[in-house]
């Protein structure tokens, strides 16, 4: 485009001009069951992990990965109802599953769903089909390559939702078409390690509970390097996200309170602690990892909203 | 034969004949009588049930050489892209290209995910409001008892999808020209074959030039940032973010490589540590 000269009214080297303050762009409908999705589909993929890892023939272990498993299906089942409760029509939910479109994150998730609900399924069955409470013949249904199968699912799913924020037109979110996606996993494995650890307390499990937690601080502590890089990399673009009441909000929750404290819970918890101290420890500690996890998809979704009011972060967008 | 839109701002008058025009052809409801205070534009910007806005510019000074004045006005459309943003993110492929080489939403497929909302960057489409039996937000017809039934089918009547200008993809299958070009009373809007339409509009930069105007031509060639050239463009006498045009708009799904391979080396990384920690009895 050829350069022209300053109109009437404006002088030389003058801010870039916006009309009336009025935003470029349009902000998200989504809502609370988004958030939530978003929330709960990266629980869902870390427990892919974790039972995955917990694969292993010590009794702790199996009980772990018996709750992970079962876990997980749940979550598969109740998702796809937060993913059509947000749409418009929800009626032709199934007109997402009429195509497979590679350039479409949104496209991609759903399938990753159907085919992790399917691969957690198949995990449940063979579980029950150990413990008696099904027919053993039905094992033959639930082969073990669903275990790994799972588990790269589940990788897929706590990773796609990030891909999904950051490849739209969206100022904030596409400014971190590297941050997000990375900072999802993070965050959804350390909730997933969270929700783990509390259920194994809950079962009368705690002995395996050291290692979920030594996994959910390697989880934080790459979630909290990420958000640290991120905030300097976003520059103008991040304001939505990292300042003001909503910045204040992702602060206190999901840093200090949701990353921060967990971190040095779990780090008190390598100490020799009597059994139900340790146990109330590990019980705060995973319930503020989930309070944090849950505002920072909350803050992700809300930042895009604002930032798409900003009448001039989408003059130039980035790249 | 790919079509589109010549947006010439210079001959825009500011009637608004093509925002009426598209209501009524489109069956739109009515955007509300909102008034803004920004010069004569009470539209403010396109919407789901809006797919023209005339915006107004109002420039003024005063100096030595007396008031300085200019008023620019300019018809804002969908930009029908090369490569565009909602048809790749639409999960349901209900946006399409149509034989037009426009971007179309099928509103009968469209489950309203709302996912090309965000994926525009020009901020184009928007959901559309589930249907309002009472009327209230809906044009006159919808208030006439024995017409809503009609209404429920016609598009408004499909809310809950996403919207946007469809180049009047019915009008131009019977051979009509688009309702808001049809309307245009100064030839602003031009509708016709793109590349027809791309060598008119460097004909008319090359004119004004002469006459001593300034003007540049916005989408006519590649806009950059993997969009490409636009079908309906546009000839303006300012810089774009004047008339809150993206000066550089990037296609979202560029960003998808970066992004998933994020992503896989934090699975990769939290798998391997996962794994150190797991193994050890």
């Amino acid at each position: 485009m050829r350069e022209l000269t300053e109109p009437p009214g404006r002088e030389e080297g003058a801010p870039t001009p916006t009309y009336y303050e009025r935003p470029l762009l349009k902000p998200p409908h989504w809502g609370w069951s988004v958030t939530t999705y978003l929330f709960t589909g990266g629980i869902m993929g870390g427990l892919g992990l974790i039972q995955l890892l917990a694969d292993r023939h010590d009794e702790d272990e199996r009980k772990l990965r018996r709750t992970a498993r079962i876990t997980s299906f749940l979550l598969a089942a109740a998702n796809p109802a937060l993913l059509i409760s947000h749409l418009g029509r929800p009626e032709r939910f199934l007109n997402m599953l009429r195509i497979m479109k590679f350039k479409s994150p949104m496209s991609l998730g759903v399938w990753g769903l159907v085919f992790y609900s399917g691969a957690a399924g198949g995990n449940v069955v063979r579980e029950l089909a150990n413990s008696g409470v099904v027919p053993r013949w039905l094992r033959f249904f639930a082969p073990g390559i669903l275990t790994p199968a799972q588990a790269l699912l589940g990788a897929f799913t706590a990773g796609y939702t990030g891909v999904l924020l950051s490849a739209t037109a969206n100022p904030f979110w596409s400014s971190g078409k590297r941050h997000i996606p990375a900072a999802s996993v993070a965050s959804g494995l350390s909730s997933a390690c969270a929700l783990s650890t509390l259920l194994s307390v809950l079962e009368g499990n705690g002995r395996v509970t050291h290692k979920i937690e030594r996994l959910e601080l390697v989880a934080a502590t790459a979630e909290l390097a990420i958000l640290a890089h991120f905030e300097r990399h976003a520059g103008n673009y991040g304001t939505p996200f990292f300042t003001g009441a909503r910045g204040k909000r992702m602060r206190t929750y999901t840093i200090q309170a949701g990353i921060l404290a967990p971190m040095a819970l779990n780090l008190l918890g390598m100490l020799p602690l009597p059994k139900p101290v340790d146990a109330t420890r590990s019980v705060i500690a995973s319930v503020l990892t989930l309070v944090g996890g849950y505002i920072f998809r909350e803050s992700l979704i809300e930042a895009g909203k604002l930032s798409a009011r900003d009448p001039r972060a989408a003059f130039v967008q980035p790249t | 034969m790919a079509t589109g839109f010549f947006t010439d701002t210079t001959l825009c008058i500011g009637c608004k004949a093509c925002e009426v025009a598209c209501k009524q052809w489109n069956e739109l409801p009515s955007d509300g009588f909102d008034f803004t205070g920004d010069s004569y534009d009470n539209t403010s910007e396109l919407s789901g049930t809006t797919w023209r806005h005339v915006a107004f510019v109002e420039q003024m000074s005063v100096d030595d050489g007396g008031l300085r004045d200019r008023w620019l006005m300019s018809s804002d459309v969908c930009k029908h892209c090369t490569n565009a943003g909602c048809l790749e993110a639409c999960p349901t492929g209900a946006i399409i290209r149509n034989e037009f080489d426009s971007v179309f939403i099928q509103p009968d497929i469209c489950n309203g995910c709302g996912y090309c909302v965000v994926s525009c960057p020009f901020g184009v489409v928007d959901m559309i409001e589930k249907f309002d039996p009472e009327g209230v937000r809906y044009n006159l017809a919808s208030l006439v008892e024995d017409r809503r039934e009609e209404h429920k089918t016609a598009l408004q009547g499909n809310g809950g999808v996403a919207g946007k200008c469809t180049l009047c993809y019915d009008r131009q299958k019977l051979g009509f020209v688009p309702a808001c070009a049809k309307a245009c009373p100064t030839d602003s809007i031009q509708f016709g074959d793109v590349e027809e339409l791309r060598a008119r509009a460097r004909k008319r930069v090359e004119t004004l030039t002469e006459r001593g105007m300034q003007a540049q031509l916005y989408g006519a060639d590649d806009i950059g940032g993997g969009v490409g050239p636009l079908n309906a463009f546009f000839l303006l006498t300012d810089r774009p973010e004047a008339y809150n045009l993206p000066a550089q708009p990037v296609l979202p799904s560029t960003r998808q490589p970066d992004g998933y391979a994020a992503a896989a080396v934090a699975v990769l990384g939290l798998a391997v540590a996962g794994w150190m920690i797991f193994r050890n009895a």
